[in-house]
């Protein structure tokens, strides 16, 4: 999901640039004012454990890979604010020592994957881990937030694509959404994977969910997945004009109608879609299946017990 | 040239290569953008050699993006107007690798330690420089220790793939993963925990 240097617009790039920015400022202010710090140290040992996590490339589809983001699962162990400057710090690295993802696209790769994943997927988590309390729900929460999240960046991406004026985004968004699919299962298979492995053997680690059962959390995990959901459903959109376009069609100022950014109003290329029922299947049976593993990795859970070896 | 203008001026040939126009839109591609992107690269190019690296070994870091910059490139020209197809796909090629180079080269001949010297001189907030450094000393280990025990992961699995055993048996391979994940996890808090510890009993202040 990394955006390389060279594909987003001067335009996209800023204003990326410049929300990332102040999603880290807001992080920065939000994590000194909370009570318990946490060592620097540690922050930037829970990056390296991110970026190591990365190394472990899963097959997915035929010539394609996916791995570990990890924005949910540092976001469950860290809060939302520290989870976001680990991601901060994760992509930073990539980006310069290792050049995955640009520097121009470092904004909307952090917004992508950090700010998704540590906000987004920490909001979903949250609203999960109302509806089902105890240790149950801060494994199932991160399980179906990180699938959600996943799922929000790859629309981002496409939008910043779209508006970037390399493909048209009524093509880009149902393809890379539909691709994202297996990508969004496989992250919230690992984020629940190692969270039930971490409540067995150090519950006590899994505070960054501890106080979110009060707060706004909860409501913007219900944004972050109507937005989801929208997104999957546009493309049932109706192509009947709205009650704006059919008054001004009345009054006769259609014509002077100008679309704010030409690409995002392109057509879509035949050889280029892939039917609008094809992204909203795989963004049902997605969901289905990332209900399934919440479900499967925490039917087992219960009360912690003493550390199991690593096999 | 001290790291902060070694970066600062890496990173601003990076934005000006990465921000050029490369044809899309039905707009040709102007000459100054091959110029950039020409002496983009040839900066990166040469860091790399002051940094020590060979020709081989620049090639090797910055050739295994070449399936990601054609997978976003090659899609995006067949969209461009009719007879600039080819002249878009090199372009967007061509801006993609000169500012990955300019970037990649810097970061190579600051070294880690020139990185966070560099980004504390921009003006980075503190914590978020503590955490880099943090991450660049714990990333060596860190890097080796999971290379050995994916290695020792790959070695119990025997003649099995991974593929098989996934299908097989889906939710012992996952927690298999997950222990992996955690084991990892833990190892890694500990040590910073660790670290903590024996900084403040060396007197040193709060994070």
């Amino acid at each position: 999901m990394h955006v390389p240097d060279g594909f987003l617009s001067a335009g996209v790039a800023a204003s990326s640039w410049a929300a990332g920015a102040s999603c880290l400022a807001w992080a920065l202010r939000a994590e000194r004012s909370e009570p318990e710090g946490t060592p620097a140290g540690t922050l930037g040992a829970l990056a390296a454990f991110t970026f190591a996590a990365q190394l472990v490339n899963v097959p997915l589809l035929p010539g394609t890979s996916g791995h570990l983001v990890g924005g949910t699962l540092a976001a469950a162990i860290v809060g939302p604010w520290r989870g976001l400057l680990v991601m901060a710090v994760v992509l930073a690295v990539q980006a310069l020592l290792f050049q995955d993802g640009g520097i121009t696209a470092y904004g909307a790769n952090l917004l992508a994957m950090g700010a998704a994943g540590a906000l987004g997927g920490y909001a979903v988590s949250a609203l999960v881990a109302r509806l089902r309390p105890g240790v149950r729900g801060l494994v199932a929460g991160p399980v179906i937030g990180a699938f959600a999240a996943t799922l929000t960046g790859a629309g981002f991406i496409a939008l910043a694509l779209a508006a970037s004026g390399l493909y048209p985004l009524a093509a880009v968004l149902p393809l890379l959404l539909s691709l994202h699919v297996p990508i969004a299962l496989l992250e919230a298979a690992l984020t629940g994977a190692i969270l039930a492995t971490l409540a067995r053997w150090r519950p006590d680690l899994l505070h960054g969910l501890q106080g979110s059962r009060s707060g706004h959390a909860p409501a913007w995990g219900l944004l972050v997945l109507a937005l989801a959901l929208a997104a999957f459903a546009a493309p049932f959109a109706s192509g009947l004009p709205d009650g704006l376009e059919t008054a001004a069609s009345r009054l006769g100022f259609a014509a002077a109608a100008r679309p704010l950014w030409p690409a995002l109003a392109a057509e879509s290329p035949g050889w280029l879609a892939i039917g609008r029922a094809g992204s909203a299947l795989a963004g049902l049976v997605g969901t289905l299946v990332a209900a399934t593993l919440a479900w499967a990795l925490t039917r087992r859970l219960g009360p912690a017990r003493a550390p199991e070896p690593h096999r | 040239m001290s790291p902060g203008r070694v970066l600062l001026t890496g990173l601003a040939l990076s934005v000006i290569a990465a921000l050029a126009p490369a044809g899309l839109g039905a707009e040709p591609v102007p000459s100054w953008s091959w110029l950039a992107w020409l002496g983009a690269f040839a900066v990166g190019a040469l860091r790399f050699r002051r940094g020590g690296s060979t020709a081989a070994q620049l090639a090797r870091r910055i050739v295994w993006l070449l399936p990601f910059v054609l997978t976003l490139a090659l899609p995006a020209a067949l969209l461009a107007a009719h007879g600039a197809r080819s002249t878009a796909a090199l372009a967007l090629v061509a801006r993609s690798l000169a500012a990955t180079t300019a970037a990649a080269g810097t970061a190579f001949v600051l070294g880690p330690l020139g990185l966070t010297r560099g980004v504390r001189e921009l003006g980075l907030p503190e914590r978020l420089a503590l955490m880099l450094e943090a991450a660049l000393v714990a990333l060596a280990s860190m890097l080796a220790r999971t290379r050995a025990m994916l290695r020792a992961r790959a070695a119990r699995r025997g003649r099995d793939s991974a593929w098989g055993l996934l299908l097989r048996h889906p939710l012992a391979t996952l927690a298999g993963f997950g222990r992996f994940g955690a084991a990892l996890l833990l190892r890694t808090l500990e040590r910073a925990e660790a670290q903590e510890r024996a900084r403040l009993a060396r007197g040193a202040g709060a994070p």
